[in-house]
């Protein structure tokens, strides 16, 4: 989906990994188990490795990509406290992607 | 009946609180000056409520369970829900009466919002009362549009229910003066490759028509061009239920200014007509 979406609805990895950004972000002891051990508390979401990893590394243009909601994104950025120039350029180089896609349609 | 007797609206973004020497001073202080000045004309005009259209950035509603439209109808909301904004928490009065008039009134009219009587609402409502200073002063009925989370309500919808709801309003018995406050967009990019661009020439488009004033050249802007202008001017629903909500005043601009280092373009204004809205 070209325009300010990645999808015109949720694909269910989408879903799964936005859940565990929404959680993290709204419960704080969840917050407190993801920091402590991200990988333990991903453990029994049947997402893919990759997908789990995203989430870990903070890999922010990997989870746009996957159409995770931007919303929960920008949320995932502050309450992290990830550096805001490391936020804008790891969106920053999916452009070639993105440029990519809309080539080949 | 009760008298609309203000319509605003202003652009909200959490950067205001958490950032705000991301931007010069001068735009700084003109900005949260502005924010003043609708304040002012908000305690002016008196209302004994305030209906708030904005959006729930995916806290109280997530993708198990999201409403394109829901009425908050309780008497106090805790904000902000987000536990990384830069700023006090407030407990706002909430008008249950009036949530439930229009809760009620929108299902007896063709339209079907959800309700919800437990919002934590974030800073999409509480930036702008607090940065109005007016945060503690009055009494709120929030709608919350979906504007974060396809598929979205159309642009047409949120204008079909302004007219609703300011028809709803003025024949509302329980109060004698009520006021409106939208609050988003109006361009901006969140968590995009394009955060931090504002599309200068959308936005003053889109304030030159809800000036004008020519409905369908408005929503079909909105419609046609709201992917040029990032998924944050999604939240330019909010601004078009206000229009309805408006009738025939006169939308003016009080403040506009291309912010990137806020991540958004930033507006305010209000509609305005001398026989009253």
């Amino acid at each position: 989906m070209s325009g300010n979406w990645r999808h015109p609805i949720p694909t269910p990895d989408c879903y799964l990994m936005s859940r565990v950004l929404y959680d993290i972000h709204h419960q704080s002891s969840h917050l407190q188990r993801y920091v402590a051990d991200p990988d333990d508390y991903m453990k029994d979401i049947p997402l893919k490795p990759e997908l789990k990893a995203a989430i870990r590394d903070n890999n922010i243009g990997v989870m746009y990509l996957e159409g995770v909601n931007p919303l929960l994104l920008r949320a995932h950025c502050l309450g992290l406290r990830i550096p805001e120039g490391d936020f804008v350029a790891s969106l920053r180089a999916i452009e070639p992607m993105l440029a990519s896609e809309a080539q080949n349609g | 009946m009760a008298e609309i007797v203000g319509v605003f609206a202003t652009s909200h973004t959490p950067v205001m609180l958490n950032f705000p020497d991301a931007i010069g001073q001068q735009d700084r202080e003109a900005i949260f000056a502005a924010f003043q000045a609708i304040g002012h004309q908000l305690i002016e005009a008196d209302p004994q409520a305030v209906v708030v259209i904005s959006d729930d950035h995916i806290h109280n509603f997530f993708l198990d369970n999201l409403p394109a439209f829901c009425i908050g109808t309780t008497d106090s909301y805790l904000a902000p829900v987000e536990h990384w904004l830069k700023v006090e928490k407030h407990v706002l009065k909430g008008d249950k009466a009036l949530g439930a008039f229009l809760l009620t009134e929108a299902l007896e009219n063709g339209f079907d919002p959800a309700f919800s009587m437990d919002l934590t609402l974030d800073h999409g409502v509480l930036t702008p009362l607090h940065l109005a200073g007016v945060a503690d002063r009055v009494s709120v009925v929030p709608i919350l549009i979906n504007c974060v989370q396809p598929p979205l309500p159309t642009m047409r919808r949120a204008y079909q229910w302004g007219r609703f709801l300011g028809d709803a309003l003025r024949r509302y018995e329980g109060l004698e003066r009520v006021a409106i406050l939208a609050t988003g967009g109006i361009s901006h990019d969140i968590s995009t490759p394009r955060m931090g661009m504002v599309n200068e020439a959308f936005d003053r488009e889109f304030l030159r028509l809800l000036q004008q004033s020519d409905i369908e050249r408005l929503l079909n802007y909105a419609t046609d061009h709201v992917d040029e202008a990032g998924n944050g001017a999604e939240e330019i629903r909010t601004w078009l239920m206000a229009h309805g909500a408006a009738g025939q005043a006169v939308f003016q601009t009080h403040y506009y200014q291309a912010m990137p280092a806020w991540y958004t373009g930033i507006a305010l204004g209000s509609w305005a007509s001398r026989g009253g809205l």
